[in-house]
C-alpha cells in the first residue's frame, strides 16, 4: 500500500464514519497537516505491537463528527487512527 | 683529573653515547617492523587525508598546533589565512624547510582527525596531516588514522565529525581511530532482528550472511525444515528476509556497509556478517510472537555453530512480556549481546519503562541517540538507571531499498552504531565473553555534559576506546 496524503484522509473519513456509524458526507475535515512521529507506529502502536523506533514523516489528520474531533496518523504505508475511544487501531 | 681517570671517562662516554644511539636504531626497527607487521591502512593508496607510515599517539600538547597543512601552489598567504579564519583556526608556523607546510591551530581543540578530514576536502589543500607528539612511549601503537574513501564518507559525521554541517567537531565515535586496529571481521555474525534486510543493495551484498554448506537448513518442530540461506523470515515463517520497509537496510549499513568499495558509505564493520531476521512488517511493525520466533532462530543457529555474537533490536513499545524477556535471556546463556533502542518518546524509562530495553537481563544494551552537537536527541528516551550508554542517532546516513542512501534519525540508528562497535571488538577479540564484552562497551565512553544524569555512563560510545 502506498498512499498518497489524499487517499489517507478519504480512507480515514470512511473509517470514521464506520466506527461511528455515521455517513461520510457528515465526517468534516478539521485540518491536515505534515508530522514528525516518534516511531513507525506513527505513535499509535496498538496493544502489544512493537514498532522500528525511527522518526517517521507523515500526515496527521483531524476529523470532525458529532461535534467532536478525531484524530488519524499516516504515512505512506499505513493509517491509524489514534486514541479512538481510548485504543489505537490501525485501519 | 689523571690521565687513567681522563680515558676512563672519556671511555664511559663514548659507551654512553652508543647505547643512546642504539636505542634510537632499536626504536625506529621497531616502528619500520610494526609497520609492515601491524594493520595497514587502507589509505596505503597514500591519497590526501590519510596518515601513515609514522606512528602516532591521540594525545597532544594543550596548545600546541593540531595539524600540519600543505596548500597548492598557487594559493596565496592571503588566501590560506583568510580560508582559516572562517574555521575558526589560526596558522601558527610556515614551516619553509619542509616544502612550505603551514602548521595550523585549532581554536575550538577538536581533534585533529576530524580537522584533517576538515582540510583534506578543500580544493586549496594538497594534503594535511595530524601533528601528534612523538615519543618513544607513543610509537609503541600504531594509531594511525585511518579515512575511508567510500564517496558519502565525508556526511557520515557519527563516524568522523569535521564540524559538517554545524556540527561539532570531534562529536563522532573516533572510527577512524578504531580502524587503525580493526575494520572487522567476517567471522563475527550480527543479527539484525527488524524489517528484513535488502541483501542485494550494492554496499551490503559482500557483507551479508549466507548459510554455509556444513550447517543444515532450519529446522524447527512446528515450522518443518526451512532452507534460510539468507536468514529468517519469521513474519511468513520462510526463508527470504527481504526488506519491504527500509528501517532493516538502514540498521545494516550502520553496522556493515562494506569499507572501501569506492560506494556510498562505510559501515562501522567494513567486514562483517549480517544475518537479516525479519519480524517487523512494511509499515516498520511486529508482534512479540515473531520476535520471539526469530531470536529462537538466531539462538538454533548458534547452537549449529554460526558465530552470532549480537542482535541489534531497534524496536520496542512499553509493554513487558515475560515470554520476550525469557527468550531474550536464553540468548544471553548462549553467549549473545542485545543491543536495544532506548525509544523516542521522550521521557524517562527509569520512570515509564521502555522493553526489550528495560528488561533487566545481563546481555541488554540499552542505547539513548545524541546529535551532531553531542547534545541529547530532543527525542530520545533517556533513564539515569535503565539507559546504558549513547551513541550518534540523528541525521545518519545508510543503506536505504534499490541501492538507495539515506539520513534517518532515531533511537534505531544509534543502536546498531553500538551493535557496530560490539562487533568490532569481538573481531579484535573473539574469544571474549558476553558480560566481557558489555564490560567493555560500557568504559569505553566519552563523557558528554548532556547525558550527565540522563543515561548510566553519562558518555558516548568510542569505538577506538573500546579497541584498547
Amino acid at each position: 500500500m502506498a498512499n498518497s496524503k489524499n487517499d489517507a484522509v478519504e480512507n480515514a473519513r470512511r473509517d470514521l464514519a464506520k466506527r461511528l456509524k455515521v455517513d461520510a458526507a457528515d465526517v468534516k475535515e478539521r485540518s491536515v497537516e505534515d508530522a514528525d512521529f516518534p516511531d513507525m507506529a506513527l505513535g499509535a502502536a496498538e496493544s502489544g505491537e512493537m514498532s522500528g523506533q525511527m522518526i517517521t514523516r507523515g500526515w496527521r489528520i483531524q476529523l470532525e463528527a458529532n461535534g467532536q474531533t478525531y484524530e488519524y496518523r499516516a504515512d505512506k504505508n499505513q493509517l491509524r487512527a489514534f486514541k479512538f475511544k481510548g485504543k489505537n487501531h490501525r485501519v | 683529573m689523571n690521565r687513567n681517570n681522563f680515558f676512563i671517562h672519556l671511555a664511559l662516554a663514548l659507551v654512553l653515547i652508543l647505547v643512546a644511539a642504539f636505542a634510537g636504531q632499536l626504536g625506529r626497527w621497531r616502528k619500520q617492523w610494526r609497520s609492515h607487521m601491524g594493520p595497514v591502512p587502507a589509505s596505503e593508496k597514500k591519497q590526501p587525508g590519510t596518515v601513515d607510515e609514522i606512528a602516532l599517539s591521540e594525545t597532544r600538547s594543550f596548545g600546541s598546533p593540531e595539524v600540519l597543512v600543505k596548500f597548492k601552489s598557487g594559493v596565496s598567504d592571503e588566501a590560506i589565512e583568510a580560508l582559516t579564519a572562517r574555521l575558526h583556526d589560526r596558522v601558527e608556523d610556515r614551516i619553509e624547510n619542509a616544502d612550505g607546510v603551514e602548521a595550523i591551530d585549532d581554536l575550538d581543540n577538536a581533534d585533529a582527525a576530524s580537522i584533517v578530514a576538515e582540510y583534506s576536502k578543500l580544493p586549496e589543500v594538497e594534503y594535511a596531516e595530524p601533528n601528534f607528539e612523538i615519543n618513544l612511549e607513543e610509537a609503541e601503537g600504531p594509531l594511525v588514522p585511518v579515512l575511508p574513501h567510500d564517496p558519502q564518507f565525508e556526511n557520515q559525521w557519527a563516524l568522523s565529525n569535521s564540524g559538517q554541517r554545524g556540527g561539532k567537531k570531534g562529536a563522532d565515535i573516533s572510527a577512524t581511530m578504531a580502524w587503525a586496529k580493526t575494520t572487522g571481521s567476517e567471522d563475527v555474525v550480527v543479527a539484525v532482528l527488524d524489517t528484513g534486510v535488502d541483501y542485494n543493495h550494492e554496499d551490503l551484498t559482500s557483507n551479508m550472511w549466507t548459510r554455509p554448506a556444513s550447517i543444515a537448513p532450519y529446522h524447527d518442530n512446528e515450522l518443518g525444515t526451512i532452507d534460510d540461506a539468507n536468514g529468517f523470515n519469521a513474519i511468513d515463517n520462510a526463508a527470504d528476509p527481504m526488506d519491504d520497509n527500509g528501517h532493516g537496510t538502514h540498521c545494516a549499513g550502520i553496522i556493515g556497509a562494506e569499507g572501501e568499495n569506492d560506494l556510498g558509505i562505510a559501515g562501522v564493520n567494513w567486514k562483517v556478517q549480517i544475518m537479516p531476521l525479519k519480524f517487523m512488517n512494511a509499515g516498520g511493525s511486529g508482534t512479540t510472537k515473531d520476535a520471539i520466533e526469530a531470536i529462537s532462530y538466531a539462538i538454533d543457529r548458534k547452537k549449529a555453530g554460526v558465530n552470532i555474537r549480537i542482535i541489534s533490536a531497534s524496536w520496542g513499545s512499553t509493554q513487558r512480556t515475560r515470554a520476550l524477556e525469557a527468550v531474550i535471556r536464553k540468548a544471553y546463556e548462549n553467549d549473545i549481546l542485545f543491543v536495544a533502542a532506548a525509544g523516542n518518546s521522550s521521557t524517562d524509562n527509569d520512570r515509564r519503562p521502555h522493553y526489550p530495553s528495560n528488561y533487566n537481563v545481563p546481555n541488554v544494551i540499552s542505547v539513548a541517540a545524541l546529535d551532531r552537537n553531542d547534545q541529547l536527541a530532543s527525542f530520545s528516551n533517556f533513564g539515569a538507571k535503565t539507559v546504558a550508554i549513547a551513541a550518534p542517532g540523528v541525521d545518519i546516513l545508510s543503506t536505504w531499498l534499490g541501492n538507495e542512501y539515506e539520513e534517518k534519525s532515531g533511537t534505531s540508528m544509534a543502536t546498531p552504531v553500538v551493535s557496530g562497535v560490539a562487533a568490532l571488538v569481538l573481531a579484535e577479540n573473539p574469544r571474549m565473553s558476553v558480560d566481557e564484552l558489555k564490560k567493555k562497551l560500557l568504559a569505553s565512553t566519552d563523557p558528554i555534559v548532556a547525558l550527565k544524569g540522563k543515561t548510566a555512563t553519562g558518555g558516548r560510545i568510542n569505538a577506538s576506546k573500546a579497541l584498547d
